[in-house]
C-alpha cells in the first residue's frame, strides 16, 4: 500500500472517529451552514444542492448522563446519546436538524433537540413508509418538494434543477467508489479491516462529496493489492440501523477466526445501496430513489408486500458465500425487535448458522460475545456444509 | 488433559491414551480466578501422578479458557459440554448448562456435535451467582437451598428476577410474612419458566441432561423438570462435563499426534487439529456401569456413572471399530 493510500485511510478515520472537528473546519472555510440529519431516509442531495454541508447526526461514544433525564432507559443507544448531545449542547455546530423517517425514538430525540435549542430550524416531514399503496409515490414527491422549500427557507438560496443534478451526479459517484470498495471485499479481492469500511462510510455520512471521493479513489489505487485472509469462516453481519456499531465489536468478531464478507447495516452496505437517476427530473428521481431504496436495502421500517428483508438476506448469503449470520440488534430498537422473529424463522428454515448479539451505547460484553460467537464458528467448522 | 475455568470454579480432567478418566478435579475459586485454576490443574495432576510434561495435549474451555497455561488450543464450553455430555450420555438431544455465570441451552445431533445453543445475556438470573443472592436473602447456606425449596407449598408471585433486585423482592416478601421454604420454592419455580423461554429459543428435544453447577440443586433440578414437564437427567458430576469435553476434544484431535510436553511440537500438532474433527475420527464411549441408553431401567439415572472427582475411574472409553 502507497503512503497516499495510508494517508487517506487515516484521514476518513479522523473524521469518523471526530466529526465536530471536520464540521468546524468546514464553517470555518466555507461560511455555509451545516444541516444535521437525522438516519435513514433523508435526501441529504436536496441540503447539498442549496450549499449546505449535508450531515448524519453520528452516535458518540462518550457516558450518557445528563440526557439520561431527558428520555428514558428503554431508547436506542443513538437516540439517548442524541439527546445527551442535545442537552449538553454539543449540537451547536449544526445551523438546522431535518428528518423523514417516523421512528418514536428518532422523534424524542429531536423533540429534546427542540427543547434544549428553540432557535435552531427543525424540520419533520414524514416520508411515507407504506411503499406500495396506489398514493405511495404521489405522497413522496410532495414530501419530496417540501424538503425543498425548507432547505431554501433554511439556507436563504434557491435550488435550481442544475443544482440539484450535480449534486445527484456526486453523491451517486460516491456511492459507486463506496460500493467498489464492498463488493471487491464480497469477491474476496481486499481486506479492509471492519473499523476502515465503517470509516469509510461514516466520514462519508459527514464529509463533503467530493472531498470524500477524491479520498476514497487514493484508497482504491492500492487495494487490489491487499490480499484477503483464506481459511477463515465468512460472515455476513445484519442490522444495527441508524448508528454504527462499535469497531470493536466487529474486530472481535474477526478476531474469533473469521472474516466479515458482507452486511447490510446502515454504516455499510445499506447506505450505499441505491443511486438516484440522472436521466430523469430530479424531483421524480429522489421519489423513485426512495421507493428502490427499499428493495435494493429492505428495511423492516416500511411495508411493501412483494419485498421482505429475510428474502433480501438469504440472497445476500447465497450470494457472498457467507457460511454464517450475526445479527446485531441495537437494544430497543423496536423495528428490528419486531422483525427479528422473521428472519429467525427463515434463516433455520435454510439451516444458516446464526447468532443474535444486542448492543448497547454502554460497554460490551466481550467474553459472552467471544464465546458466543466461537460457538457458531466451532459449530460451522464441525459440521459438513449439507448438515450446516 | 481438559481444563474448564469458569466463573466461579476451574475443572480439570485427564484421560489416558484410550480415554479412561485418569482423574478429575473441581476448584470452587473467585471470580476467573487464576489461582483457582492452578489448584485444579495441579490438584489433577497429583491425584493422576502425573506432571504437566506428562500431559499430552490441554484443551482450556469456559470463560477463562486463553489463562489455561500451556492449552494447546481452546473451546467454547458450549462445543465442550455437548462433547462431554455426548460422551456420558450417548443420545442426548437437548444439554442445559446453568453454571456460575450464566445458562445455555445447547442442541445436539445425533454424532454429539451443536446443531443449535442459546445463552442468556448479560443477566445473571437463575444462574448459580442468582441462587447466592437467595441464599444470602434467606440467611441459609447454598447447599440447604434446594432442600429448603422443596419443602415450600405455596406458589407466591416473583416478578423481578433480576440478581441484583431479587434480593429486594425477597426481603419484601419475608415482610409480608411468607415462609422462607415457600419463597425459595417460588423462587425456583419462577426460574424454571425463564430457563423455558432459552429452551424455546433452540426447541424442546429429548433426552435432556442438565449439567453446571445448578445441577447439584435438586430443587433446580425438579423445578426444571416439571417446567418443561419432560424427565431431566443429571450427570454423577454434573460440573465436570465440560472438562471432560475437553479432554475428549483434546484426545479426538491428537490421539497419537502427542507433544509429550515438548512445546516446540505444538505448532505441527495444532496444523492436524482441524483436520482430525471429523465424527469418523472421534472416541466414543461405551458405559461402564449402563447400556448408555437413557431410557435404561436399570439405570434410570446416570447418577452412578463412574466419574470421580480425584483418582482413577474408568468411563471405558474405546474408540470405535
Amino acid at each position: 500500500m502507497t503512503k497516499q493510500s495510508r494517508d487517506a485511510i487515516a484521514e476518513l478515520a479522523g473524521v469518523a472517529e471526530n466529526p465536530d472537528e471536520y464540521i468546524a473546519q468546514w464553517k470555518r472555510d466555507k461560511n455555509r451552514k451545516v444541516v444535521g440529519l437525522m438516519p435513514m431516509n433523508f435526501p441529504a442531495e436536496i441540503a447539498h444542492a442549496a450549499g449546505a454541508l449535508p450531515v448524519v447526526i453520528q452516535q458518540k461514544r462518550t457516558p450518557i448522563t445528563i440526557g439520561n433525564n431527558r428520555l428514558t432507559e428503554f431508547h436506542c443507544g443513538y437516540t439517548r446519546s442524541v439527546a445527551d448531545q442535545a442537552a449538553k449542547k454539543e449540537l451547536g455546530l449544526y445551523d438546522g436538524f431535518m428528518l423523514a423517517d417516523h421512528c418514536i425514538q428518532l422523534l424524542g430525540a429531536s423533540d429534546i433537540i427542540r427543547d434544549e435549542s428553540p432557535e435552531v430550524p427543525m424540520y419533520f416531514g414524514q416520508l411515507i413508509s407504506s411503499m406500495g399503496d396506489p398514493w405511495s409515490r404521489e405522497q413522496i414527491l410532495k414530501k419530496m418538494m417540501s424538503f425543498v422549500r425548507e432547505i431554501e427557507n433554511f439556507t436563504g438560496r434557491m435550488i435550481h434543477e442544475s443544482d440539484l443534478q450535480n449534486s445527484i451526479q456526486l453523491f451517486n459517484e460516491n456511492r459507486r467508489l463506496l460500493r467498489q470498495i464492498f463488493d471487491a471485499r464480497r469477491a474476496g479481492d481486499v481486506t479492509f479491516k471492519p473499523s476502515e469500511l465503517q470509516a469509510f462510510v461514516k466520514s462519508s455520512m459527514v464529509m463533503d462529496k467530493q472531498e470524500h471521493s477524491a479520498l476514497l479513489r487514493q484508497v482504491l489505487e492500492t487495494a487490489a493489492a491487499r490480499p484477503s485472509g483464506a481459511g477463515l469462516i465468512k460472515l455476513h453481519i445484519s442490522g444495527h440501523f441508524c448508528h454504527a456499531p462499535k469497531t470493536e465489536l466487529l474486530e472481535l468478531i474477526e478476531d474469533c477466526g473469521a472474516i466479515i464478507v458482507d452486511d447490510d447495516l446502515f454504516h455499510g452496505t445499506r447506505y450505499i445501496s441505491t443511486d438516484i437517476g440522472e436521466s430523469k427530473a430530479p424531483i421524480e428521481a429522489l421519489a423513485d430513489w426512495y421507493l428502490d431504496r427499499n428493495v435494493a436495502a429492505p428495511c423492516p421500517t416500511r411495508v411493501q408486500h412483494d419485498v421482505d428483508w429475510d428474502r433480501y438476506l438469504l440472497n445476500l448469503v447465497a450470494e457472498s458465500g457467507a457460511e454464517g449470520l450475526v445479527v446485531l440488534m441495537a437494544k430497543f430498537c423496536e423495528p428490528h425487535m419486531l422483525y427479528y422473529p422473521e428472519l429467525r424463522k427463515a434463516l433455520n428454515a435454510r439451516g444458516i448458522p446464526h447468532v443474535l448479539i444486542e448492543t448497547e451505547h454502554e460497554g460490551i460484553p466481550v467474553e459472552t460475545i467471544r464465546t458466543r460467537i466461537e460457538a457458531m464458528l466451532e459449530r460451522i467448522r464441525r459440521k459438513e456444509p449439507s448438515a450446516a | 488433559m481438559g481444563v474448564d475455568l469458569g466463573s466461579t470454579t476451574a475443572k480439570t480432567v485427564i484421560l489416558d491414551g484410550g480415554g479412561s478418566v485418569v482423574a478429575a478435579r473441581i476448584v470452587q475459586m473467585g471470580a476467573v480466578s487464576r489461582e483457582g485454576l492452578r489448584r485444579s490443574v495441579e490438584g489433577a495432576l497429583e491425584a493422576a501422578g502425573l506432571s504437566m510434561p506428562d500431559i499430552a495435549y490441554t484443551i482450556g474451555t469456559g470463560y477463562g479458557r486463553r489463562l489455561v497455561p500451556g492449552v494447546g488450543r481452546t473451546f467454547t464450553e458450549i462445543t465442550c459440554h455437548a462433547r462431554g455430555v455426548s460422551a456420558i450420555c450417548p443420545g442426548v438431544r437437548l444439554v442445559i448448562d446453568i453454571g456460575g455465570q450464566d445458562s445455555k441451552v445447547i442442541a445436539v445431533d445425533d454424532r454429539g456435535l451443536v446443531d443449535d445453543f442459546a445463552m442468556n445475556d448479560r443477566c445473571a438470573s437463575g444462574t448459580g451467582r442468582f441462587y447466592e443472592v437467595l441464599a444470602r436473602a434467606l440467611e441459609c447456606e447454598m447447599s440447604q437451598i434446594g432442600d429448603l425449596a422443596m419443602k415450600g407449598t405455596r406458589d407466591l408471585e416473583v416478578s423481578s428476577l433480576c440478581a441484583t433486585f431479587a434480593e429486594t423482592e425477597i426481603i419484601s416478601l419475608l415482610a409480608e410474612g411468607a415462609s422462607r421454604e415457600d419463597i425459595a420454592a417460588s423462587v425456583h419455580r419462577a426460574v424454571a419458566h425463564r430457563v423455558l423461554g432459552l429452551v424455546a429459543l433452540v426447541g424442546v428435544r429429548e433426552p435432556i441432561v442438565m449439567t453446571g453447577g445448578v445441577a447439584n440443586n435438586r430443587a433446580a433440578v425438579h423445578f426444571l423438570a416439571k417446567a418443561l414437564d419432560r424427565p431431566l437427567q443429571v450427570p454423577p458430576d454434573p460440573q465436570i462435563t465440560g472438562a471432560l469435553g475437553a479432554a475428549l476434544l483434546a484426545l479426538d484431535t491428537t490421539g497419537a499426534r502427542a507433544t509429550q510436553g515438548d512445546l516446540s511440537m505444538l505448532e505441527k500438532v495444532e496444523r492436524e487439529v482441524e483436520s482430525a474433527f471429523v465424527p469418523a475420527n472421534r472416541f466414543m464411549p461405551t458405559c461402564a456401569t449402563c447400556s448408555g441408553d437413557l431410557d435404561d431401567e436399570k439405570n434410570g439415572s446416570l447418577r452412578g456413572m463412574p466419574i470421580r472427582s480425584s483418582g482413577r475411574a474408568s468411563l471405558g472409553l474405546t474408540k470405535p471399530g
